[in-house]
């Protein structure tokens, strides 16, 4: 069922897509396990898994609990490395009507260069930069809490890669506007925020007197976050010249609203496509739906409109 | 507003249903009732016929909750799935307090079910691990293959009514034998002769199994239970060591599984 209409048609400065209703890395796969659900075409874009150089097993132990407004997950980012993506994933999206945006994640400078120049190499049109990784060389401090850092990073990988650049930042820092600023001042096309909350849930269980401890440490996303994440939209949005990419417990077209108030010229889907695997989909259809309703001209009047 | 957006939401989903078969349904309550003293059994009636192989799992979406839950499909006459469940938490209290009629929004079959051999088989079910194998010896009895089906539970207010078991094993020795089934494992074996063994229960009960059956060289196949996310190999969030090609991988419960051979899983 596709969504015959452009009046959704979303211009990220640089990329264009079908609408402003994408899927947020790691939380969609390489896109074909949602195809038992729902239409993947319908979608804006979909964010691949985190693509690292080399193949990555992930974490041991629990790796994603449920909490009170949303989960904790410490995957570790597993994934199949950038090589088998080329070869087995990459071929599938492109035979695909699909936008797609690749998700790259580095434990060094030299890995992120390295795999924007493996990008380039295939024509990647976009890329996602996760800088919430910890940085080997400097004592495992993320890319993303340090202006300077992040500033090298983005520019480094801007010096090798001359396709469309999100970086995605983390909300873990005292001020996300000027890591934003520090993206952009480094080529960045487009910010999206926010990655995960650092997080974490002790399970309390009392055994024959004994108490027994479940502890998870990792990144919380979900309904919960959503209003640490509007917030960082809008501080970012004012603060920087290009378009923002609203992420964080979108469930519902007024959580779209919301961000789109807020400055985003886009939005992700996440944890909500566990909960519900059609959400994006359904959105896509919402918002064509409100907008045609409200008789707006189309969704760059409708965002005009809710910044007013 | 709000209500509009969700009429019409409703409208689309319908709308996509018409349209394709994809694995989620808005499907109604059309049983539910307590079966023992501490499980129910619910059957969700989804509208059209849906296929389902023993072993595979539905997922319930439980309002407020950002997991849904899973469970092994119990029985399936025509698209009408019933699952067992025992109250849990959060997410079980929800579905024991739907009424018949109650719409509710579930994907599935998801997962891949057991790879049903022509071999006789014996088929073990631990406590709410029963529902899977029971369906199990459902299907093997449509097509014919022999097989034994011997479930152990806490005591008998335990079992299920309704569920057909050949040979019931009680801890507490109030119904059938006294002890667990797997302390009887051996002697089945030996009696019954089988050359496979299928089994769902706690982990520990799968792990035995399978190292008492290796001892007699039969293949087992055994279910497992995680707590997922996605319910459909996406996010990662529930998976297990198996051995593959001489390394160790890992599998998504939820989409490589619930059902592995013995011999792969990394046992802990």
């Amino acid at each position: 069922m596709a969504v015959m209409t452009n009046i959704l048609q979303t211009d990220l400065k640089g990329l264009i897509l079908k609408n402003p209703i994408m899927t947020a890395s790691g939380t969609y796969g390489y896109n074909d396990e949602y195809d038992e659900f729902i239409d993947v075409s319908n979608l804006g874009a979909i964010v691949t898994k985190a693509i690292s150089l080399n193949p990555r097993q992930g974490n041991k132990n629990i790796r994603i609990t449920e909490t009170k407004a949303g989960m904790i997950n410490s995957i570790g980012l597993e994934n199949v490395g950038i090589e088998k993506f080329l070869e087995e994933k990459l071929p599938v999206l492109k035979s695909k009507n699909i936008e797609f945006i690749m998700n790259i994640a580095g434990s060094s400078l030299d890995e992120y260069v390295k795999l924007a120049k493996i990008c380039a190499e295939n024509k990647i049109k976009a890329i996602e930069l996760n800088v919430s990784c910890p940085n080997v060389k400097s004592g495992c401090i993320e890319f993303g809490v340090d202006e300077n850092s992040l500033y090298e990073l983005v520019n480094s990988t801007r010096q090798e890669y001359q396709g469309y650049i999100i970086v995605k930042l983390t909300p873990n820092v005292t001020a996300i506007e000027k890591l934003a600023l520090s993206a952009q001042k480094a080529g960045a096309d487009a910010i999206s925020a926010i990655n995960t909350l650092k997080g974490t849930q002790i399970k309390i269980s009392c055994i024959n007197g004994g108490i027994k401890k479940s502890i998870i440490s990792g990144g919380y996303s979900g309904v919960g976050v959503k209003p640490v994440a509007v917030g960082a939209v809008m501080r970012i949005s004012k603060t920087v010249g290009i378009p923002v990419i609203g992420i964080g417990g979108i469930e519902t077209l007024e959580d779209v609203l919301e961000f789109m108030a807020a400055g985003a010229d886009a939005v992700q889907i996440g944890t909500a496509n566990f909960t519900h695997p059609d959400t994006a989909q359904r959105l896509v259809l919402e918002l064509n739906e409100y907008i045609t309703k409200n008789n707006f001209k189309n969704l760059d009047e409708l965002k005009r409109k809710l910044r007013e | 507003m709000e209500q509009n957006l969700r009429q019409n939401a409703g409208r689309n989903q319908e709308d996509m249903l018409q349209e394709e078969t994809k694995k989620i349904y808005k499907a109604k309550v059309s049983r539910i009732e307590k079966v023992s003293s501490s499980s129910y059994f619910i059957e969700i009636d989804c509208g059209v016929k849906v296929e389902v192989k023993a072993g595979q799992f539905i997922s319930i979406y439980c309002e407020g909750l950002t997991f849904r839950r899973p469970f092994s499909v119990y029985s399936n006459e025509n698209g009408k799935i019933g699952v067992l469940f025992k109250e849990r938490g959060k997410g079980t209290n929800y579905i024991k307090s739907l009424k018949l009629g109650d719409m509710i929004d579930i994907t599935g079959p998801l997962g891949n079910g057991f790879d049903i051999k022509n071999k006789k088989s014996l088929l073990i079910g631990a406590g709410i691990g029963s529902a899977p194998i029971s369906f199990l010896k459902s299907k093997l009895d449509e097509i014919g293959i022999e097989n034994l089906f011997a479930c152990g539970f806490l005591n008998k207010n335990e079992i299920p009514t309704g569920m057909k078991i050949d040979k019931i094993y009680t801890d507490d020795g109030s119904y059938g034998e006294m002890g667990s089934v797997l302390n009887y494992l051996g002697v089945l074996i030996n009696q019954f002769n089988p050359e496979i063994i299928y089994v769902c229960g706690p982990e520990i009960v799968l792990k035995t199994t399978y190292e008492i059956a290796q001892k007699y060289e039969i293949e087992t196949q055994v279910a497992m239970e995680k707590v997922m996310a996605c319910g459909i190999g996406v996010c990662r969030g529930c998976v297990i060591d198996i051995k593959k090609d001489g390394k160790i991988i890992n599998a998504s419960v939820c989409k490589d599984g619930p059902v592995f051979w013995g011999s792969e899983v990394v046992w802990q």
